[in-house]
């Protein structure tokens, strides 16, 4: 049988300010992913401001994984992360400054 | 059906557990991938913007392995892994996975299925009241012009606004159908939408729960329908049945691209500001051909 690879879409059309995440996404089955961030809309004020990919023991409370990209700067840019070895949840996590706003697309996209 | 058929399938564990019609049309087992089944997207034309903000809040689904903070991994009813249905962290929050099919012959069909659901264990109480709802739809249309588009619901309604209910319900109605975007060919509603959902006749049902919100107990559910006539027949949840023969799903004017199709929904719909888990394992449908 072909290895199972499956691409889950967590955050759509979502405007993110302030502290934000996308949904705790249970991706246990995986052996690796990359998660892509993309900018749908122009960024407000996101500067280097970069998210973190977090994981949990529990989908209930998360830690940085080690892993992070730069936020986007520009409608459209992408930005991604691999990442390996996260136990049994994944999420994005970033802490916007004041007055900044980004609207993405959060996508992961997992191998067995 | 044969004997032969019928004892074949009763020799082979993974479908002994389920009273399939004469034709399996899919036997979904989450350990083998998710199966076709992904989350519903709403409609939206030119910008994403336009889709139904009832829409806008659902996400993917899951491979579970129904795991728990306090007691590790529970597992599916075989196997290890379970479809997870999740809504948002927000007291009236649904979410909808799906699985788009059309179908070949017009007759009765049968879907049956394994579920379970749980409120997120943010909080070391029992929790029972947390989660609203679990439920299933068909989205059908009839093969030819002049039918019509047609909806069957059925939810179990374990909690409103605190209350500990634990009913069964159906829907006739969804929101007025509206265009969306410029071309002419797009168009949303919300057959989902909190309003107009009814009373099953005798549909009070108390289900298995467990001690804390992290055990969970599997039940056993199967829904009869008629593709011809367009009509509910019977549903079973457990060890009760119910006569569907008086109870009518969403009518609509069939839809010009729509023709034939055999869509099946899963949804979860969260009663407090935590997260709904609505678990699937596994989905046997089946059809009279």
């Amino acid at each position: 049988m072909l290895p199972h690879n499956a691409t889950a879409v967590v955050a759509r059309n979502e405007t993110w300010t302030g502290k934000s995440a996308s949904e705790p996404y249970e991706c246990g089955w995986a052996r690796e992913a990359i998660v892509f961030l993309r900018a749908l809309d122009a960024p407000r004020r996101i500067g280097r401001t970069r998210a973190r990919i977090e994981i949990s023991p529990d989908g209930l409370r998360w830690v940085p994984s080690g892993a992070s990209f730069a936020m986007p700067t520009r409608r459209d840019q992408v930005a991604f992360a691999p990442v390996s070895h996260f136990g049994n949840w994944l999420r994005v996590a970033v802490d916007l400054p004041r007055g900044a706003s980004a609207k993405v697309l959060v996508t992961i996209h997992m191998k067995a | 059906m044969s004997d032969m058929l019928r004892d074949l399938r009763l020799a082979d564990p993974a479908l002994s557990r389920f009273d399939p019609m004469r034709r399996i049309i899919c036997l979904d087992d989450f350990d083998r991938g998710f199966c076709g089944w992904t989350q519903l997207v709403g409609n939206y034309e030119h910008t994403l913007d336009s889709m139904n903000p009832s829409y806008q809040q659902h996400t993917q689904p899951q491979l579970s392995t129904v795991t728990h903070w306090d007691n590790g991994t529970h597992g599916g009813w075989d196997g290890t892994y379970a479809l997870k249905v999740q809504t948002r962290p927000r007291k009236g929050a649904r979410n909808v996975a799906i699985k788009r099919l059309t179908f070949r012959r017009p007759c009765p069909i049968r879907l049956e299925f394994y579920f379970t659901f749980k409120p997120e264990a943010t909080e070391l109480r029992l929790s029972e009241t947390d989660v609203r709802s679990v439920g299933f739809l068909y989205d059908l249309q009839d093969p030819a012009e002049g039918g019509h588009r047609v909806m069957p619901h059925i939810r179990f309604l374990n909690a409103l606004d605190g209350k500990h209910l634990q009913k069964w319900q159906f829907k006739r109605v969804t929101t007025e159908v509206k265009p969306l975007g410029t071309e002419g060919k797009t168009v949303t509603h919300d057959h989902l939408a909190p309003d107009g959902w009814e009373d099953l006749p005798g549909g009070h049902q108390k289900l298995c729960y467990n001690e804390i919100p992290t055990k969970v107990n599997w039940h056993y559910a199967r829904f009869d329908f008629d593709l011809a006539a367009m009509r509910m027949l019977e549903f079973q949840c457990n060890d009760r049945v119910y006569d569907l023969s008086g109870v009518g799903p969403i009518v609509m004017p069939a839809m010009r691209n729509l023709w034939c199709m055999l869509n099946i929904a899963f949804f979860a719909e969260t009663d407090a500001d935590k997260r709904a888990l609505s678990y699937i394992d596994s989905v046997c449908l089946s059809g009279e051909f």
